[in-house]
């Protein structure tokens, strides 16, 4: 069986084959090469990451023991806090914050030796689907002009491809080979759209698993931060180093730290007892909707997998996913707005220009700063929490999603697993579907609702039509962290030609 | 006095301050007095940097929370409570949202004056309109509020309410210091069938007092005019005592109110709950009650005795070894007089107690007159002597012994020989030239004369 990327990098730098400096060189001459065409990067921190890698080279050399990702080259998403870097959330409103604290996720890289090599683009606060919502630039899917040596090819205009979003950077940069690693976040398919649009691994954990501490808000009882990797193990590696309890974020009380990849990872015998057949539901409704393309892809990369596997796959119908998108648009709205409610211009980020009555300069420093998507978000999650509309609106959708977490429970107490397509289209072309929202917020049917659940769920590419890669979306019991990833490794390796 | 139709009705939302160590939701300390300087008490989680969540919520905050509710009464205590964020655009908010929570209990009174809810929330930082410096050092910081039913019918209850609020968060230990700006109040007042308003930024348990008066009399007057109360918000101004009408709003107050998503919600259980209940101490009106039965103290006694637990334990103390009467009747009356006059609490002279003690046991040996007892005690808490024993100080001072009779009436015969106009009117017939001769007389005597004693020989001497 071909060896993991990930592992494969890894094994190299713990034996010393390869430097963690020269890894980081190789990522970093990618980056001035080609980053420029991608537009992934908000920032890089190339000097800091040398001296990290130098660290790490001389810890091996001395041999004193190394963390997990000792060497690896991981690059984040911009709405997680790096301390005394930028956390733009690629927004005008915080262009020029610099974060005085550390999130858990980056403190845990540090600890394991990662070398941290720049922060990520994605749609603004990550509101969005396809990361042309930044403030900044729009990044672009790498997938339709690298070559099968992953050289650059000449792109015309025309062939621009979104990556997904709101996390489009950190699977363009996976995919770009800037980084070994990327952390993103995941609050209604975020991880698992941009992974599947850039043809890399994607996983965002059950909620809870892992701390928010440091990330900014979008919708709080949504999101989680997950792993990007070129494969399932290296989400399985990376979600090990960062799950876990923190009590600086207390949904993550009942946490469980995610072991790390073992030799059975990739194994039947990981994700369920051997003494009985994986059972793996395949929703009719997740393939009423899509592209036939992209549904045929799907159904056929699953067949391969049960015969090679021996897992049986059965039909399933679950009705309430059509109440997945109205449900969590209106409960992200209102939690949006709330979580946007501290960007007034007087603590931190952008400055009013003149200081005048408080309502009037809250209000200019906002209209100025914040984009439309963010601007339409608060102002729909304003309205839907006032007393007047409350019940109408936020209250019914509270309803609607504990109806559509009922029966995803309900299809996991019968099924071991859930998998379909992660989106139900191929990437479009940047400046496509900018005009209507809708469009754009029905992309996410299939993502949203692992979130409305909290479920576990994540990405593996199974096809490509063209140049465009196709996702293959596996989701899990609540809590079964390890062995969705590990489904997801048994997939990936089975549609291996 | 008061006319039916002028009859004041008042609800209070008091806030108190928990006695904890840190924040709600993060681990700075409360102790924000006695920071360097402005946000020089904060972390990224109090501060709401972007990226920050609530860290899991203090235990012992919400644990003293129950020993209120509790010791209050309340009899609904609700098995869950959530978290909410009560939006509103304002600096002294971190994140321009308060954490507060849903009820945790329901039920309960307290001198009369029923409970509606008691909750717990966030206290906001500060910000000084004046300088516009805001300062979030106490940003986060633990907060009880209480909410009365609309049953208190006069200032003077609700002082009373306060008062017994007061000893009883004393009594548990549960809240911080309640007059150094950790206890805050809102109330709202009507005069019946009028319109309600509400006061605002209310800062001490003394300003309550102020606040109500002010718009009691305030409100009474426009209705006896034939005006109607507008229906607003005022401020409380503390240094004025008045209060005063905010600008108009510009808009409705609509909160927003949602479930923090980042917060869990709070179990409380049955075992939680009893084996707060069993750690209760004697609360002030058991302690009351037992005062009265045990020490034979009157009502009077008991109630100020009890409205302070440092007053009450001194007393149960000092009791065991003076008579038990002689100590309630001289700590409710001189000492208590002397303490308010200096707007003291027991605290204060309680490192004196042995010295208290030694005064209460001349003052029933009859080794000093009660005039003299109340110098000494005047003299001790104006810091006059340094002496651990009230016996060396009087008699140091000169002034331990009660004059006898034979001692009296050579200063009485002094004092009717200075003060011949005064003796002349009274025997004009103007008796009240009588008190102002004994006042001469006890001056005389250094205070060391039984007023009784004067009173009588005086008078025989005079009506010869």
């Amino acid at each position: 069986m071909e060896l993991s990327k990930t592992l494969s990098t890894t094994n190299a730098i713990k034996s010393g084959r390869l430097t963690a400096s020269a890894n980081l060189q190789s990522k970093i001459s990618r980056v001035e090469n080609y980053d420029s065409a991608v537009k992934a990067f908000i920032e890089t921190y190339f000097e800091d990451a040398r001296s990290a890698a130098k660290q790490v080279d001389a810890k091996i050399a001395a041999g004193k023991p190394v963390g997990k990702l000792a060497g690896l080259v991981v690059a984040v998403k911009n709405v997680l806090a790096v301390k005394d870097k930028k956390l733009t959330c690629a927004s005008k409103m915080l262009e020029n914050y610099v974060s005085p604290y550390d999130a858990a996720v980056i403190e845990k890289l540090r600890a394991e030796d990662a070398i941290i090599i720049g922060s990520l683009n994605c749609d603004e606060f990550a509101c969005g689907s396809d990361n042309t919502k930044s403030a900044f630039f729009a990044t672009v899917n790498p997938v339709s002009f690298f070559d099968n040596s992953g050289e650059m090819s000449n792109l015309a205009a025309s062939d621009k491809f979104v990556p997904g979003g709101s996390s489009g950077a950190s699977a363009s940069a996976v995919a770009a080979g800037f980084c070994d690693l990327a952390l993103a976040t995941d609050t209604g398919g975020s991880i698992r759209c941009p992974a599947a649009f850039c043809g890399v691994t994607g996983f965002k954990p059950t909620y809870g698993t892992v701390s928010r501490y440091g990330m900014a808000d979008m919708a709080m009882s949504f999101e989680q931060i997950g792993p990007v990797a070129p494969d399932a193990y290296g989400c399985a590696l990376l979600l090990s180093v960062i799950s876990g309890k923190d009590y600086r974020d207390s949904t993550t009380a009942k946490a469980i730290s995610t072991k790390a990849p073992d030799a059975s990872f990739a194994t039947a015998s990981a994700s369920a007892s051997s003494s009985k057949k994986i059972r793996i539901g395949v929703p009719k409704e997740y393939f009423e909707g899509a592209n036939p393309a992209v549904a045929k892809a799907v159904k056929d990369a699953m067949g391969r997998f049960a015969n090679k596997s021996g897992c049986e796959l059965v039909e399933i119908s679950i009705p309430a996913v059509k109440f997945g998108i109205p449900a969590y648009y209106l409960l992200v709205y209102s939690e949006f707005a709330s979580a946007m409610q501290k960007y007034d211009g007087f603590k931190y980020g952008a400055k009013p220009e003149s200081n005048d009555e408080l309502v009037p300069t809250v209000s200019k420093v906002r209209t100025a700063n914040i984009g439309k998507e963010c601007k339409r978000r608060i102002m729909l999650g304003t309205y839907i929490t006032t007393k007047e509309h409350k019940d109408a609106w936020y209250t019914k959708a509270l309803k609607a999603r504990a109806y559509v977490r009922a029966q995803f429970d309900d299809a996991l107490e019968k099924c071991d697993f859930i998998v379909g397509p992660t989106m139900p289209n191929l990437p479009w072309k940047i400046g496509e579907k900018a005009s209507d929202p809708l469009q754009s917020y029905l992309e996410d049917v299939l993502t949203v609702p692992a979130n409305l659940c909290g479920l576990p769920a994540g990405s593996v590419p199974c096809a490509r039509i063209g140049k465009l890669p196709v996702g293959l979306q596996v989701i899990g019991r609540r809590g079964a962290d390890y062995e969705t990833v590990s489904l997801m490794a048994q997939i990936e390796s089975s549609l291996v030609v | 006095m008061d006319d039916p139709e002028l009859t004041v009705i008042i609800g209070l939302e008091i806030h108190v301050q928990l006695a904890t160590k840190s924040k709600l939701f993060c681990s700075c300390g409360t102790e924000y007095q006695t920071a360097a300087g402005p946000n020089e008490n904060v972390c990224p989680t109090c501060t709401a940097q972007p990226g920050t969540k609530p860290f899991d919520m203090n235990a012992y905050a919400f644990e003293q929370a129950l020993k209120i509710a509790l010791a209050l009464g309340c009899d609904k205590i609700n098995n869950s409570v959530t978290m909410q964020r009560k939006h509103y655009f304002y600096p002294d908010s971190p994140s321009n949202y308060q954490r507060t929570s849903t009820p945790i209990a329901e039920g309960g009174s307290l001198a009369g004056v029923s409970i509606t809810e008691v909750h717990i929330e966030e206290d906001p930082g500060r910000y000084d309109l004046k300088t516009g410096i805001v300062d979030y050092n106490r940003a986060g910081v633990p907060l009880l509020e209480i909410v009365t039913d609309p049953v208190i019918t006069s200032p003077d209850h609700a002082r009373k309410f306060l008062e017994e609020l007061r000893a009883v968060l004393d009594y548990l230990g549960a809240a911080r210091d309640v007059e150094s700006g950790s206890m805050r109040a809102d109330a709202n007042l009507s005069i019946r069938g009028h319109n309600r308003v509400e006061v605002k930024n209310i800062n001490s348990f003394h300003g309550v007092f102020s606040a109500l008066t002010y718009e009691t009399s305030r409100q009474r007057n426009m209705v006896k005019n034939g005006l109607e109360p507008v229906r607003e918000t005022r401020h409380f101004d503390e240094d004025r005592d008045i209060t005063l009408g905010l600008r108009k709003k510009e808009s409705v107050d609509d909160y927003r109110y949602i479930p923090d998503p980042d917060v869990q919600p709070i179990a409380i259980t049955k075992e939680q709950l009893s084996k707060i209940s069993d750690a209760l101490p004697e609360l002030p009106r058991k302690k009351m009650e037992r005062f009265k039965a045990q020490y034979g103290a009157s009502d009077d006694e008991a109630y100020a005795l009890c409205m302070e637990l440092a007053m009450a334990d001194a007393f149960e103390r000092i009791a065991k070894k003076v008579d038990a009467k002689l100590a309630a009747g001289f700590m409710r009356g001189t000492l208590k007089k002397q303490l308010n006059f200096r707007s003291y609490d027991y605290t204060k002279v309680a490192p004196k107690e042995q010295f208290i003690t030694g005064l209460l046991l001349m003052l029933s040996g009859k080794k000093v007159t009660d005039k003299v007892a109340e110098r000494i005690l005047i003299d001790l808490m104006d810091g006059k002597t340094a002496s651990s024993s009230a016996e060396q100080y009087a008699t140091d001072a000169g002034l331990l012994g009660v004059q006898s009779s034979s001692e009296l009436e050579s200063i009485i015969e002094k004092a009717i020989a200075d003060n011949p106009k005064a003796v002349a009117d009274f025997k004009a017939g103007n008796e009240k030239t009588l008190q102002f001769i004994a006042g001469s007389v006890m001056r005389l005597s250094r205070g060391k004369a039984d007023p009784a004693a004067v009173q009588e020989i005086l008078k025989k001497r005079l009506s010869k």
